[in-house]
């Protein structure tokens, strides 16, 4: 018995300890969903609290990252459902994927002057160009390129088709493309070997459209 | 030369390409200077994302408390295996030298007395299911009349709801979602559900006649004797109020006394409840 109880709490240590090595992906995937700090670490420990509680009764077999970022969706989704019914008169977009580019209007500090000079920050501006998408669009953006999960990983942790995920990613990407282009446009040809030269010549970019 | 085939480029750089298609995708781009470019050109972009990871830094407040999070429900599971250790111990001297006394140890085992009512279990189970999305509210409302009203026919005890006084500058702390009927000892109690701050909480009574409140931190306050448990990480706070008996379930971190507030903050304890609201 005691040995059995060992071997359990080993297993629970070694699943906090691997939890919270996600912890960095799924606070980001909380900013990417929410775009609000407040909201994102409510999202976020409300996702640990499930999970924690969820792992008390039986640990999850298998891919431990995706579990918990399933878990963080859901919560949100139904977070949206909610506020839907409480207030239909805005306009959510969590589901629509043909409403195309009109996302919840971000609430937005680029054009505030004491922002401005931080805009040159790399991180920054992209983090801008994704929040600028709509919810659809943020949140396979992250999953693919931010957490390097598969299509159909992604498909699982969102609940649709391959095909729907695919569809999305493409549409997301050119979405993104257009609005980070200038970073990627004037660098072509830029031999492959010269990673270090072209992030230089990406800056420079990015400092003569501004 | 076969036809450009742009489309692939993406699913190929995400590594959604595989045996033959990738092998015709590697072939063509190696001959067409056309595909390479944008084929560069996309790899560029996405190492471009790549460089902003992570876009957003986790503050330290929420590791810290994400952290501690796991350690309070291990640390109480670590209290229950102590404590079934303890009870098998005693269990067994007892069997061993006065066989005869197993019935009553039995009894004594199934005693809600001291130990966690069947009640609160009841109340956490319904709760669980509840929060899974597993049990259905029968019926949706923000109204307590209209809950109470709801219930009369159908529960052998008179329920009231309590209607929130909302005074000026306290707004409402929590928000009466719905109800549905639950077994119980061969009869029905009701079941309340609530939010506050988007957390659920629930509500189970019945009445006095068949469950008493037990186990668990006794907490005596405003007359009141109240029972504080966790179970299964959910904390259960019991009660007997005017011949009926209630179990609140929630998930909010604070003991005992705090959990009260949810219902009954009043204005010299308001700092109580933005503790609760954390
Ligand atoms: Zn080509």
């Amino acid at each position: 018995m005691i040995r059995r109880w060992r071997a359990q709490n080993h297993a629970e240590r070694e699943f906090e300890r691997q939890a919270l090595e996600y912890l960095e992906g799924l606070y980001n995937f909380a900013m990417a969903l929410t775009r609000d700090r407040t909201e994102a670490e409510d999202l976020v420990q409300e996702t640990y609290l499930r999970a924690f509680r969820g792992a008390a009764q039986r640990l999850p077999t298998g891919d431990v990252k995706a579990w918990l970022f399933t878990i963080m969706r859901n919560i949100w989704i139904n977070d949206q459902r909610r506020k839907r019914r409480q207030q239909d008169t805005e306009e959510l977009d969590v589901k629509e994927e043909d409403e195309g580019m009109r996302g919840r209007p971000l609430a937005d500090e680029r054009h505030r002057p004491d922002v401005m000079h931080e805009q040159r920050s790399l991180g920054q501006e992209i983090r801008h160009a994704i929040e600028s998408l709509p919810a659809v669009y943020r949140e396979v953006i992250v999953l693919r390129f931010l957490e390097g999960f598969s299509y159909s990983q992604i498909a699982a942790i969102i609940g649709c088709p391959a095909g729907t995920v695919m569809s999305r990613i493409s549409r997301a990407r050119a979405e993104l493309r257009k609005r980070l282009n200038h970073h990627v446009v004037g660098t072509v040809n830029v031999p492959k070997e010269e990673g270090h030269t072209a992030s230089k010549r990406i800056r420079g970019a990015g400092e003569a459209y501004e | 030369m076969s036809e450009h085939i742009v489309h692939l480029i993406e699913l190929y750089l995400d590594e959604e390409l595989e045996g033959e298609e990738r092998q015709r995708f590697e072939e063509h781009v190696a001959q067409c200077a056309e595909c390479r470019v944008r084929l560069e050109r996309e790899q560029r972009f996405m190492a471009l994302l790549a460089h902003a990871r992570p876009l957003y830094t986790v503050p330290e407040g929420v590791r810290r408390h994400i952290e501690q999070l796991w350690a309070r429900p291990s640390g109480s599971r670590m209290r229950v295996f102590a404590w079934a250790l303890g009870v098998v111990a005693v269990v067994l001297a007892v069997f061993v030298f006065r066989a005869y006394v197993y019935d009553s140890v039995r009894r004594s085992w199934a005693d809600p007395g001291n130990r966690r009512s069947e009640f609160a279990l009841l109340a956490v189970d319904t709760h669980q299911r509840w929060v899974r999305g597993q049990l259905p509210l029968e019926i949706l409302s923000q109204s307590p009349e209209e809950i109470s009203a709801w219930f009369a026919d159908k529960v052998p005890f008179n329920l009231k709801l309590p209607s929130f006084r909302e005074l000026p500058g306290q707004p409402k702390p929590y928000q009466l979602e719905g109800a549905r009927l639950v077994g119980f000892k061969n009869d029905y109690a009701a079941y309340i559900t609530y939010r506050m701050r988007n957390r659920p909480i629930s509500l189970l009574v019945t009445s006095e006649t068949v469950a008493r409140p037990s186990g668990g931190e006794e907490i005596r306050s405003q007359g009141l004797v109240f029972h504080f448990e966790e179970i299964n990480g959910w904390k259960v706070l019991s009660w007997s109020d005017r011949g009926l008996t209630y179990a609140l379930v929630s998930d909010f971190e604070e003991r005992g006394q705090a959990s009260c507030m949810v219902c009954h903050p009043s204005a010299s304890e308001q700092h109580k409840l933005e503790g609760l609201r954390r």
